[in-house]
């Protein structure tokens, strides 16, 4: 396991730009709601990220984030 | 075990947390140029006690009420005015101006020309979302030659890069919000330098594009971006306007040094 994706879910407003962006294909739209009506990435295979970054760079409402396991352990 | 708790994104140090979520639509571009902007601060060297954030009118405008910065928040049309008076009366103050087509084309358009007299130590970043779209779908000069259906307008867009240029910028770059990563090392460029730098990024509105322009909603948008934009930094200036029927030129455009 490279990173853990962590998300805000009640942030979010279901644009799912960072679903179809992940090319390792990580994240999935959920089947629930957030607290405004919106469905929210759930992760669906962690182990499979990359580090990339670009769901972070890419999320209009900084509501996911990843943090890589080199940068929590230091 | 590797599920730390942390609860808060690495930025969320700059936001004010009661006024999120923000208002803007799902996959508008201006988060993600707020969110570069943020990141350029972040990764740079800068203090951020010395970054102030002017902002105007509309869905740009809300850009100050969302940071933790120093912001201000003024009226239609005095953005370039009220940041170069900021910028000349503190001197070592990074002013970062947030300005949307009205401010600079239209009701400040004279602030931003006379912008070269100050000399300020500005950024500029514009947020060009083609239309007006919230109060009336008004064409405004940076309008792409389009025919509608109760007027007809045939009058070529202006040339915001080249206008900065003769506003004697020292950086002018312009990305689309799909380039979020050259957006952000513009924007770490900018920040870092003397004089005024103007970064562009072109960021149709999503309520009208979406569904009249049949640009997209927020996934075919970023596919948009990436098939209609094409980088290149060797074309005149007087080539860079937006029109429908050819290629968003991205790229940094002038670097004086």
């Amino acid at each position: 396991m490279n990173a853990t994706i962590h998300t805000n879910i009640d942030r979010c407003k279901g644009c799912a730009i960072c679903v179809e962006i992940c090319q390792a294909g990580v994240l999935e739209i959920s089947e629930g709601v957030n607290r405004n009506g919106y469905r929210y990435p759930q992760i669906k295979d962690e182990g499979a990220c990359l580090r990339c970054g670009v769901c972070e760079m890419l999320c209009p409402d900084f509501a996911i984030w990843v943090i890589s396991l080199e940068e929590e352990t230091v | 075990m590797v599920d730390a708790q942390i609860q808060n994104h690495p930025v969320d140090c700059f936001f004010n947390e009661e006024a999120m979520p923000s208002v803007w639509c799902p996959g508008c571009g201006i988060g993600i140029a707020v969110g570069a902007f943020i990141q350029a601060l972040k990764g740079s060297t800068l203090d951020p006690e010395m970054i102030c954030v002017v902002s105007g009118f509309g869905c740009t405008g809300r850009i100050a009420d969302y940071l933790n910065l120093r912001t201000h928040a003024v009226e239609d049309g005095y953005v370039f005015r009220r940041g170069a008076q900021l910028s000349d009366e503190n001197p070592g103050l990074k002013v970062v101006v947030c300005s949307n087509n009205a401010d600079l084309l239209m009701s400040g358009a004279e602030d931003f020309i006379e912008i070269r007299r100050h000399s300020p130590q500005l950024t500029v970043i514009h947020l060009n979302n083609l239309f007006f779209i919230v109060t009336e779908k008004g064409v405004i000069p940076t309008t792409p030659l389009v025919r509608m259906t109760d007027i007809d307008f045939a009058e070529l867009p202006y040339n915001i890069p080249l206008m900065a240029k003769a506003c004697g910028a020292s950086l002018i770059a312009r990305w689309t919000p799909f380039h979020a990563g050259w957006l952000r090392y513009s924007i770490m460029d900018a920040l870092s330098r003397q004089g005024l730098s103007v970064i562009e990024v072109v960021s149709p509105c999503l309520l009208y594009h979406a569904n009249e322009r049949r640009i997209g909603d927020a996934v075919e948008r970023m596919k948009f971006y990436n098939d209609h934009s094409i980088m290149d930094t060797n074309i005149p200036m007087e080539y860079l306007d937006i029109r429908y029927y050819r290629k968003i030129i991205v790229g940094k455009f002038l670097d004086r040094v």
